[in-house]
């Protein structure tokens, strides 16, 4: 019975859709007023914002007045005369109307169309005639970037038979491109092509060269701007790309334009722009033109049913939340219950301090009725004298402490600087101001050892990008960065923000005076000219203004308005307590590599300048998230999620925080007796750190520690959050059953072992201790028993019980539930 | 075969204790599988599948300089050096390589390989390790890992070992296509992490101190996969995955004569130490060789770890690179010897025929020196040495043009060599991998083929 009724429905649904939500067509108003006459709608079917349906091809047009513009039936729109008219776009019942602007558009610019048009087809890549040397006799500058050295090399190098005004057809440009004439490069594109026709009318016409009043292009869009992909559903979806110019010509770029995808398990891109689905997740389909890229988002829900009451009854406590689980609902991620009691107390103490909590503060947690015990919690162990030594680690990280370019005294007073910034919970933005803006002695003022390390002022510049803007440059010293919107002559304009810093060698061992000097410009490589100082996106500073370059700087980069510096330390510390960064990598903030959950991004960043970049605040509000309280155990349908926050992300613990945990247990401490030369091919001794020292406590990167070095701690080289490693490896497991770092303190004899023995305690005893102090939770009792059993057989006499009992330390401090927070 | 006096009680001297962890090896007693290959072939009898051994010329070697010289190119390209002879009429290499010259008759040259990447080293590594340029967030396997993945290690030895130390910065910061890549960690290489040539060279924890009986080593592993707590969370996770594997695989390897044995650099004489010579690269050159009469598939050797901080093939000419002259002197008498020895040695022990010896770099470097006297990166033309295993030797493959810029005839792509390493390895080029979200991808492209010339 029920086919009666399905069968002309379905029929229904594959003549003309029927559009269950909203009907639109992009661009949704059109301005033809460049040279390129035609402009593409795409049709799609729209919920909250985001394209669900591409109805394009079972589109109708019809234009309102033909003579103004007419269009196809792919939904082509071409101008034909100065004037208005509209498009009306049909799908079963619904409509929508497309007003339209013809006005006269100016020629093919060399700069705005044809060097688009040899980048799209590859002709000045890298490897064809963009490399340094060109190709085959020919060399145009890499994608582009310098126009007037372009024009020049094509029109009037080579006899003039690049471009034949005369002839135009006959032009090498052409006639190489099409392999009319053998050509290393292969065919580009054929003679029926739009690129070819480009070029083509170019020459035609006079084949006119770049001018200083050509046209800037101010903006692109890529529309749709979002796709939502319906679950299994397999349908593609089309992009056009527009683009403005600084004289408001308008057009549609999307022949000219580069694609991409961040994540092909998602969707990909295909040349022309079609996107297609292939899995589930989020993806970005960037979109590049000329020195300007943006991205839209592509949505694949996961193939779950769930019902909107899971979300709408899971816990909020902060609006982390709301933004959390509005993104989980769209994905169909369920999200996991909220983690144990005990689960919580170690986890917020290893995340937050980098230790783990004694057993008694475990049992009382645990035992504590007070509702509010969580949130007491995190009060107090932002206020632990741990989490000191815990942050002024990760900021040393961030900042390069290591005696591998300072001296001793120099890189002490640099580690006092963080540490003490992160005693003081010194706001975020004074942080980067004090160490931006430093002057004098680097042994009184040690965040001016910052100038020390990075003595060359474009590596100064592109490091304080990554450590304070979480954004790389360093592409763009040499030519527009390829995939990213900074160009070559902003990336000058930045570092020349940082060419007048003085340094000066003080009497003291490893002191340097830092000041501003009042002259000195770091050189565009290309003109030789200086670039008026400018902050990236930012309003350059007059080239003989006499202002202290560092401190104009440091005013745009920590003003509120600045849209990376905020995100880019709120992206570090989700990060540090989520597992993985909203944008991660996490120094990889740029509008081709967006968030995860951008609401949420943008939430955090809002609050974080609110609250006058008060890192506390920042971390707990991360802190009391139910995000951050949910469990690692998943939930059915939520496996698959690794960024999302459906659950807690497992990670393996820094190694810095399970060499503690080593000497805490064991109560043995770690001796760090040794540094590494700076070529890393010798050793010397040290005593600057004495016993007890923590491996969070200490400063120096180049400290001796084979464990450290298979856990992957950073070399604190180069700034970039990939020196540090999570990776599991073999030389890890190897150094934990062979080396001396467990085997040494379980031996030693005063560990924990020597105690239990004096003490006399049961196996029962010490099972149990070894849980609490290195699991935070008791043994079940199938695990008590095997290890009872076990125990059991070495028990005959002194000598064979302790070695069993170092070997069941062992087993407990080398397996995956002590090396993970979880 | 055995042993249970593997069990007897801990306190040995240490003869015995050693012996005995040996034997506890035998027995296998961790339900550890092994991948591939079965085990009394791996013991007895090798297999005859064909090994590889890449050694990656780090720093990308100047074409015209070495294996590609342009006597009759005007002076500012053709260099300080000429042509010589080798074994084999008509192929002429620079005079800098005299070991080199006496056995073109077990290698043959690709002059004629090119990339269209960026110019920067990183590119080139991945190529030339992977076949592929990494786009879309994949990352390709290694030639080596993805053999490791078709085949399993042979025994308890891995499939694919990499000394002595994987690629580090090379200013691209790039991944340099070193590892597993979409296959997981779990098929990522062996590592070895120390300089062989260091005194006193020994695998970093490779072995049990002394105290560590074979009962206790045991008794370890058992109580560590006692602890079970929150199994779900865990069994979701591939780094806690890793984790476990990687235990087993340590304990593999600890308890293995075999394996400790391939590491045994001690075992070898000084003579044949200063045959290979006596630098990083010479004898990780001979440690692969150990390597593969132990049964070790893929040896990968790093003649550098980065292109700073010291002499490489980088030649910029500018500090702190080094010129044409210096590497002359430093780094191509260094790859002389430690090559040639490589190819005599797997000669005189009858594996040259089962093992295929490919020395890559990452790009070739442009045709006209630079005031510095060096060269700069130039991926439009490179030579690749190619030998052993079933490839031919004593052949030219392809001719670069007067200046040694590009391709004159049959262009060879990375991707190109990446196959011909998989033909060679008995693969098929185009068997599919399972790749992210189980999607097939081919081992090399479908329109990328080996280069028939040297089979």
């Amino acid at each position: 019975m029920p086919l009666r009724y399905l069968l002309p429905v379905c029929a229904l649904a594959w003549g003309t859709p029927a559009i269950a939500a909203d009907l639109r067509a992009y661009p949704a108003e059109i301005t033809i007023s460049g040279p390129n006459r035609a402009q593409q709608l795409v049709v799609v079917e729209e919920e909250n914002g985001r394209a669900v349906r591409n109805l394009t091809s079972s589109a109708k047009f019809a234009s309102s007045a033909e003579s103004v513009a007419k269009v196809d039936a792919s939904g082509a729109v071409t101008g034909l005369n100065d004037g208005e008219s509209t498009i009306t776009v049909t799908v079963g019942a619904k409509s929508v109307a497309v007003p339209v602007k013809v006005s006269a558009g100016a020629e093919w610019s060399f700069r705005n169309h044809v060097i688009p048009t040899l980048t799209r087809a590859g002709c000045n890549m890298g490897a064809c005639h963009g490399a340094l040397a060109g190709k085959g006799g020919m060399k145009l500058s890499l994608r582009g970037y310098d126009p007037e050295s372009d024009w020049h090399v094509l029109t009037r190098q080579a006899l003039g038979r690049r471009v034949d005004g005369a002839k135009p057809d006959a032009s090498l440009l052409l006639t190489k491109a099409v392999r009319a004439i053998p050509h290393g490069g292969g065919e580009r594109f054929d003679d029926t092509s739009p690129h070819y026709q480009v070029l083509l009318d170019w020459i035609t016409k006079g084949a006119s060269g770049p001018k200083d009043a050509d046209a800037e292009l101010t903006k692109i869009e890529a529309f749709p701007p979002a796709i939502l992909v319906a679950p299994g559903a397999k349908n593609t979806f089309r992009v056009v790309v527009r683009a403005t110019y600084s004289n408001g010509a308008v057009e549609d770029v999307t022949r000219l334009a580069r694609f991409g995808s961040t994540e092909e398990n998602v969707a990909r891109v295909s040349e022309d722009g079609t996107v297609t689905p292939a899995g589930t997740g989020e993806a970005a389909i960037t979109v590049g033109f000329g020195t300007k890229v943006t991205a839209l988002t592509v949505t694949a829900p996961f193939p779950n049913a769930v019902n909107a009451d899971a979300f709408a009854k899971s816990q909020r406590h902060n609006f982390v939340d709301e933004h959390t689980l509005k993104k989980l609902e769209l994905l169909r991620l369920p999200p996991s219950e909220q983690c144990s009691d005990a689960e919580f107390v170690r986890r917020a103490y290893l995340d937050t301090c980098g230790i783990l909590p004694k057993p008694d503060e475990v049992t009382k947690f645990v035992a504590d009725v007070d509702p509010k015990k969580r949130a007491k919690l995190i009060d107090a162990l932002l206020e632990h004298p741990a989490f000191v030594d815990y942050w002024a680690l990760k900021w040393s990280d961030l900042l390069l402490v290591s005696s591998r370019k300072l001296p001793q005294p120099a890189m002490w007073a640099f580690y006092r600087k963080v540490r003490q910034s992160v005693a003081d919970n010194q706001p975020w933005d004074r942080f980067a101001r004090d160490v931006l803006t430093a002057t004098g002695s680097t042994l009184t003022n040690g965040g001016g050892n910052f100038f020390v390390i990075h003595k060359d002022t474009a590596e100064l510049a592109e490091s304080t990008a990554l450590a304070f803007l979480g954004t790389s440059i360093g592409c763009a010293k040499c030519h527009n960065h390829p995939l990213e919107k900074w160009t070559q002559d902003q990336y000058w304009a930045f570092a020349n923000l940082f060419a007048r810093v003085g340094l000066k060698n003080g009497d003291r061992a490893g002191e340097v005076f830092v000041q501003s000097k009042a002259d000195g410009d770091a050189l565009h490589p290309r003109t030789g000219k200086a670039v008026p100082p400018a902050p990236l996106d930012g309003k350059p500073l007059a080239a003989d203004s006499a202002a202290d370059r560092r401190a104009y700087f440091a005013d745009w980069l920590t003003a509120p308005d600045n849209p990376l510096f905020a995100r880019a330390a709120v992206n570090r510390v989700w990060r540090a307590y989520m597992g993985r960064g909203l944008v991660e990598a996490e120094d990889d903030l740029r509008d081709t590599n967006p968030a995860s959950n951008r609401e949420l991004l943008d939430a955090l960043a809002d609050d974080f300048v609110k609250h006058k970049f008060d890192l506390k605040h920042l971390m707990r509000t991360i802190l009391n998230s139910a995000a951050y309280q949910r469990s690692s155990k998943p939930a059915k349908g939520n496996e698959a999620d690794d960024r999302f926050g459906s659950r807690y992300l497992l990670r393996r613990l820094p190694g810095e925080v399970i060499l503690d945990a080593y000497s805490d247990i064991t109560g043995v401490p770690t001796p760090f007796d040794k540094l590494n030369s700076a070529a890393g091919d010798s050793t010397s001794p040290t005593n600057s750190f004495p016993r007890g020292t923590r491996a969070v406590q200490v400063p120096d990167s180049l400290v001796t520690s084979r464990f450290l070095d298979a856990f992957g701690r950073p070399e604190r080289v180069q700034t970039c959050a990939c020196e540090r490693t999570a990776d599991a490896s073999v030389a890890q497991a190897l150094h934990l059953n062979n080396g001396h770092t467990l085997n040494d303190k379980l031996r030693d004899k005063n560990s924990v072992v020597s105690k239990w023995i004096e003490e006399k305690l049961t196996d029962a005893q010490i099972v149990d201790r070894v849980f609490l102090s290195a699991l935070s939770r008791k043994p079940t009792p199938v695990e008590a028993k095997k290890f009872l059993d076990i125990l059991a057989e070495a028990n005959k006499d002194p000598q064979a019980r302790r070695e069993a009992l170092e070997d069941f330390v062992w087993a407990v401090l080398t397996g995956r539930e002590f090396l993970f927070n979880r | 075969m055995i042993r249970l006096d593997a069990n007897r009680p801990a306190s040995f001297c240490d003869g015995s204790t050693r012996r005995d962890f040996l034997h506890a090896g035998a027995l296998a007693p961790l339900g550890i599988t092994l991948a591939g290959a079965n085990r009394g072939r791996a013991e007895g009898t090798p297999d005859t599948d064909v090994n590889c051994i890449m050694l990656f010329l780090v720093g990308g070697p100047s074409q015209l300089d070495t294996w590609d010289m342009k006597p009759k190119a005007p002076a500012e390209v053709r260099g300080p050096f000429a042509p010589a002879k080798t074994n084999v009429p008509g192929i002429e290499i620079a005079e800098t390589f005299p070991k080199m010259a006496k056995h073109a008759d077990k290698f043959s040259l690709v002059r004629t390989v090119y990339h269209t990447a960026t110019a920067v080293h990183d590119t080139g590594h991945q190529m030339m390790q992977t076949g592929r340029l990494f786009a879309g967030g994949i990352e390709y396997p290694h030639v080596g890992c993805a053999l490791g993945y078709l085949k399993g290690g042979r025994g308890e030895l891995p499939a694919h070992v990499l000394v002595p130390k994987p690629i580090g910065r090379t200013g691209g910061n790039l991944p340099h296509g070193h590892s597993a890549g979409y296959l997981g960690k779990p098929h990522d290489p062996f590592i070895l992490n120390a300089d062989p040539n260091a005194p006193g060279f020994k695998v970093p924890d490779l072995l049990p101190p002394e105290y560590l009986s074979a009962l206790r080593a045991e008794r370890r592993q058992k109580l560590r996969d006692a602890v079970d707590g929150a199994t779900s969370a865990f069994e979701q996770s591939g780094a806690a995955k890793q984790l476990d594997d990687n235990f087993k695989l340590a304990y593999k390897l600890m308890s293995s004569t075999k394996a400790r044995d391939a590491f045994a650099l001690e075992k070898e004489s000084d003579k044949t130490k200063d045959r290979y010579g006596r630098t990083r690269f010479g004898q990780s050159c001979l440690m692969a060789r150990r390597l593969i009469e132990a049964g070790v598939r893929f040896v990968t050797v790093n003649m550098f770890e980065t292109v700073f901080d010291e002499v490489t093939w980088d030649i910029h000419g500018s500090k702190p690179f080094t010129d044409i002259v210096q590497m002359s002197k430093e780094v191509v008498p260094n790859f002389d010897a430690a090559y040639t020895a490589l190819l005599e040695d797997l000669h005189d022990r009858g594996l040259l025929k089962t093992t295929m010896v490919v020395a890559v770099g990452e790009f070739g470097r442009t045709p006209k020196v630079n005031p510095a006297g060096g060269r700069d990166h130039h991926p439009g033309a490179w030579t690749v040495v190619m030998g052993g295993g079933p490839l031919k030797g004593g052949t030219v493959v392809g001719e670069t043009d007067e200046l040694g810029y590009a391709p004159k005839t049959r262009p060879v792509t990375p991707g190109e060599v990446a196959a011909t390493i998989f033909k060679g390895l008995g693969l098929d080029p185009h068997k599919e991998l399972p790749g992210p979200q189980n999607r097939p991808i081919p081992l090399a492209d479908f329109n990328v083929k080996p280069i028939g010339e040297l089979f």
